[in-house]
């Protein structure tokens, strides 16, 4: 029979360990693919009580970083599926550091709404490849793996949003 | 190549995500077009600017963390509670654990099925069987055998009355303390 919880004091050191070591990076993960905060926030949490409800799966370290990050891009997927394309929303953003003057924080703030335009364009899973390949550096081979479909796929969906983004770009540059 | 190649060939040669032979090919040709060169640079500049369109604007990460950490705790003790405070970690112990019962309560329930049941003979009443109301209770009589169904508060009992009918008896006991009514109702064969 199942013995029952509380999990012993090394286990709870351990799972606080694991959230310790990887929480930044798998919020970055899913930022990037939902492009929200507070959607990144909500998401984060949801994948790491995901993992951490299969404690089986985190004996070893790295493939349990691994694991945890094909559920972290699975639930930022499933999300933009559930709710169409990207939903940017005003989020209250506390600075650590203001050193910014007030032009300079306009320009930003335009500069990424007309970025964060661009992005919209892409589909969930073109933008999740985009994400993979072009800011976490991984290969096409560990990005197919990532999100469960072939190479070719993954190529088809890099070329699709790199092509999508530059025309983006073109047309407002005109 | 004498051809251009298309929008995707370009934007996948300027990720480095082309097989030898079609990168080879495409090199030579952008070697020698000027437009595709200037196609392949913006995809190049787009993929350098692509991580910083995607960064995150500044924010307290302490703070987000902290809340994240308190959230997901809350999350797992709440899943703990839903399973009923079974724990999954250990799955594997459970699932043996669960086949060795499985197999013996298997085992047990054939062993019961399969086991020889005792014949109770039928008992051979050459006389016939009586009722007999007593102070203790109802006694049934046949031969020199009998069997008394005691009431065993009978004697503290008030309105203690029997009725007999046929090959019935039934006798009714009030219970002077709690006021609680008992019958008994005997049918002889």
């Amino acid at each position: 029979m199942s013995e029952l919880l509380p999990p012993p004091p090394a286990a709870a050191e351990r799972q606080n360990q694991f959230v310790s070591d990887n929480l930044r990076r798998i919020f970055l993960q899913i930022y990037r693919i939902v492009g929200n905060i507070a959607d990144a926030q909500d998401l984060t949490q949801e994948a790491f009580i995901k993992a951490l409800q299969r404690q089986d799966q985190l004996k070893d370290e790295q493939k349990a970083a691994h694991w945890l990050s094909r559920i972290a891009t699975n639930t930022a997927i499933d999300f933009l599926r559930r709710h169409g394309r990207m939903a940017y929303c005003e989020v209250d953003i506390h600075t650590e550091s203001e050193q910014h003057s007030p032009e300079e924080l306009l320009l930003q703030s335009e500069h990424r709404d007309y970025l964060e335009d661009g992005l919209r364009l892409l589909t969930a899973r073109e933008r999740a490849a985009l994400v993979l390949r072009d800011v976490e550096g991984c290969s096409a081979e560990e990005v197919a793996r990532r999100l469960d479909c072939s190479k070719a796929t993954v190529r088809s969906h890099i070329a699709n949003a790199r092509i999508k983004l530059r025309r983006y770009m073109a047309r407002r540059k005109r | 190549m004498t051809t251009h190649p298309s929008g995707a060939v370009l934007a996948l040669f300027a990720g480095g995500e082309l097989g030898s032979v079609l990168r080879w090919r495409v090199e030579r040709h952008v070697a020698a077009c000027s437009e595709c060169r200037r196609e392949v640079s913006e995809f190049s500049e787009l993929r350098a600017a692509v991580p910083v369109i995607m960064e995150p604007p500044e924010i307290s990460w302490t703070k987000l963390a902290a809340e994240m950490k308190a959230n997901i705790r809350l999350g797992l003790e709440a899943g703990e509670c839903v399973n009923g405070g079974r724990s999954v970690r250990h799955g594997v112990f459970s699932v043996r654990a669960l086949a060795v019962c499985g197999s013996l309560a298997l085992l047990l329930v054939a062993f019961l099925l399969e086991r020889p049941t005792p014949r109770v003979e039928p008992v051979e009443v050459s006389e016939p069987a009586f009722l007999e109301s007593s102070v203790s209770g109802i006694q049934v009589k046949s031969g020199d055998q009998s069997i008394i169904l005691l009431n065993t508060r009978a004697r503290d009992a008030r309105d203690v009355n029997y009725l007999a009918s046929g090959n019935a008896m039934r006798a009714r006991y009030v219970d002077t303390e709690t006021g609680y009514v008992t019958i008994n109702n005997v049918y002889a064969q």
